[in-house]
């Protein structure tokens, strides 16, 4: 059994409920994505099982224990999050920022010790934003800014990272770089990745597991080429898809698609 | 990770501002209606002075001078603090009906309560305050939600519905009350130094001795608060109870110093403001600087004011508009 899983979780603003019943597992030492269409609830699980929402039913259970019940700051010491839209305040630095990230550690007056600067260091070093330390983080561009958050997320040293769309806003070789940042974390720090991507083809291509959510449930959970499948697909988006093989990585990818017919 | 070069400018800024601060107070002491010459001061101080010389040393003016400089430290820190919990560089105390609610109590008061004039001038404060609690209780209860908690964009919008609301009731209230009675209230709400006496120093500085530690000790965790929720919460935030526990400084804060001071609400919004201007976003390095800034420019308006026009003098609320909505402006306006 994973680390991480759900049991029968039910989530909802308000009186409709997005995510029903769900319960999936999240494997240990992997990258999983998860994808669907729009409004399929895959941002919103992603919140409930980072305790940035509360859910209606059910639980989200790591290392035993419900989130719900356990202590917020022990628990931002296991999973750091990458939110979908992260705000700086004007004029905060890059390493100011990342420092921020060394707060489930800090007591008190949260003065940074040897360890905590350690770690700073280390993140701005693996995301290449070494060089902006001082600057304010509104100043840079879209892909530095993103890397920089990424870095913050670092700097708390989890094993597990989730992250909301990462590569929202950003260009082809912007979003590679972040994607391949992840990756390469992951194979070599067995940091534990699960992401909500939009693109089906990066998910396929950098995912170990892929879930794929329809209407607040699970349609189908596994390995990539379980899931990257003409009727998992028809079912998730209402395509009707050709999956073919990527010819530089081999993992399976959509290579065209049509809408769906009849029903 | 803090550049040190800014470290140290906040530290020569600090420094600066302290020495500016007496140097405000040591000019208060000599000027006023009743003349004390500075060649005087310092026997005077020292216990050498005249009857005459104490009694408007120690018993007219130092009291004032101090009472002003705290009230405006407190109308900093509070501003400081509601800006970072509302993530709104305009969230002054205004905004959560602080200044309309003591308004209100003391236009009531003022208008229907049956009391003599010597003890007045003590109850005055307490209503104040006792206004300005109630208000931001009002507030707080219409805002939280169960679901979801205290929000603070519903904070900062029933604050200030509250504070329209309470604004009209208080001139339904003074339209219909005598001229004399009316003069006061509007003296009171441009801001006039009321509590000027030592029991009120005594009142509102252990507020401030406990209160000023402990939002420094909260300085991380405002930091976080002006980030956005899911990132606070991501790195280990208690978002809600931090949240409540900072409004409340705040509230208690603001509703301290308008008790003595009356309707002086731009400190809270400029002092916090520059301070963020001066050295960054930190909390660590500006609600310091906020602190010491908004004690020198409430001193330095209310020094002026009083000697501007003799013999009431320019209510300090006024003076601090004045001095500081054009220099707001040119702020504004270099940062677009």
């Amino acid at each position: 059994m994973a680390r991480l899983y759900t049991e029968d979780l039910s989530i909802g603003y308000g009186e409709r409920l997005i995510v029903k019943t769900l319960s999936v597992q999240i494997p240990d030492k992997k990258i999983t994505t998860i994808i669907g269409s729009n409004g399929c609830g895959k941002s919103t699980l992603l919140k409930a099982m980072t305790r940035i929402i509360s859910h209606q039913g059910g639980t989200v259970i790591l290392d035993g224990e419900s989130i719900s019940k356990e202590n917020t700051k022990v628990l931002a010491r296991k999973m750091a999050i990458l939110p979908q839209t992260p705000e700086s305040a004007s004029g905060l630095t890059v390493g100011e920022l990342v420092s921020y990230g060394r707060f489930p550690y800090q007591s008190g007056l949260g003065r940074l010790t040897k360890k905590d600067y350690e770690a700073i260091d280390w993140a701005l070093e693996v995301t290449g934003t070494k060089e902006f330390k001082y600057r304010p983080v509104d100043a840079l561009s879209g892909g530095q800014r993103q890397r920089v958050w990424i870095a913050m997320a670092l700097a708390q040293e989890t094993e597990i990272i989730f992250l909301d769309e990462p590569t929202t806003y950003l260009d082809l070789a912007h979003q590679l770089e972040v994607l391949e940042l992840l990756q390469k974390l992951n194979v070599e720090q067995d940091r534990k990745i699960v992401m909500v991507l939009h693109d089906l083809n990066q998910a396929a291509r950098f995912a170990d597991y892929m879930i794929a959510l329809k209407d607040g449930q699970v349609v189908k959970a596994g390995r990539c080429e379980d899931v990257m499948k003409p009727d998992v697909l028809k079912k998730v988006f209402q395509i009707d898809a050709e999956i073919g093989r990527d010819p530089r990585t081999n993992k399976p990818m959509c290579i065209t698609y049509n809408l769906a017919k009849g029903e | 990770m803090i550049h040190p070069a800014l470290v140290r400018k906040q530290r020569i800024l600090l420094f600066v501002l302290l020495a500016m601060t007496a140097v405000i107070i040591v000019i208060g002491m000599g000027m006023g209606y009743s003349s004390l010459s500075y060649d005087r001061l310092l026997p005077t101080l020292l216990g050498e002075g005249t009857f005459k010389e104490e009694f408007v040393l120690f018993e007219v003016r130092l009291p004032r001078l101090i009472i002003t400089w705290l009230a405006g430290m407190a109308l900093a820190l509070s501003g400081a603090i509601l800006q970072g919990v509302t993530r709104n560089d305009l969230a002054e105390p205004g905004v959560i009906g602080i200044n309309s609610g003591a308004g209100v109590a003391i236009s009531l008061f003022f208008l229907f309560a049956p009391i003599d004039a010597g003890a007045f001038a003590y109850l005055l404060p307490v209503i104040a305050f006792a206004g300005a609690i109630l208000t931001a209780l009002c507030v707080y209860f219409f805002s939280f939600s169960k679901r979801t908690g205290l929000q603070p964009v519903r904070v900062v919008l029933i604050g200030v519905g509250f504070s329209m609301a309470l604004s009209g009731a208080m001139i339904v209230l003074i339209s219909s009350a005598e001229r004399e009675k009316v003069d006061f209230i509007s003296k009171w709400l441009a801001g006039n130094i009321w509590g000027a006496d030592w029991p009120f120093i005594w009142a509102i500085l252990p507020w401030l001795v406990i209160l000023i530690p402990f939002t420094l000790y909260k300085a991380n965790r405002l930091n976080l608060l002006s980030l956005n929720e899911p990132v606070a919460i991501g790195v280990g935030l208690a978002v809600e109870k931090e949240r409540l526990i900072l409004l409340l400084t705040a509230v208690a804060l603001a509703a301290t110093a308008v008790s003595v001071t009356g309707g002086i609400a731009f400190i809270g919004l400029l002092a916090p403001h520059l301070a963020k201007a001066l050295v960054g976003p930190r909390h660590q390095l500006n609600v310091p600087v906020a602190i010491v800034l908004g004690g020198a420019l409430l001193l330095l308006a209310d020094t002026i004011g009083r000697n501007l026009a003799d013999p009431d003098g320019i209510p300090a609320g006024i003076m601090v508009a004045l001095i500081g909505a054009p220099y707001f402006m040119y702020l504004l306006w270099k940062k677009s």
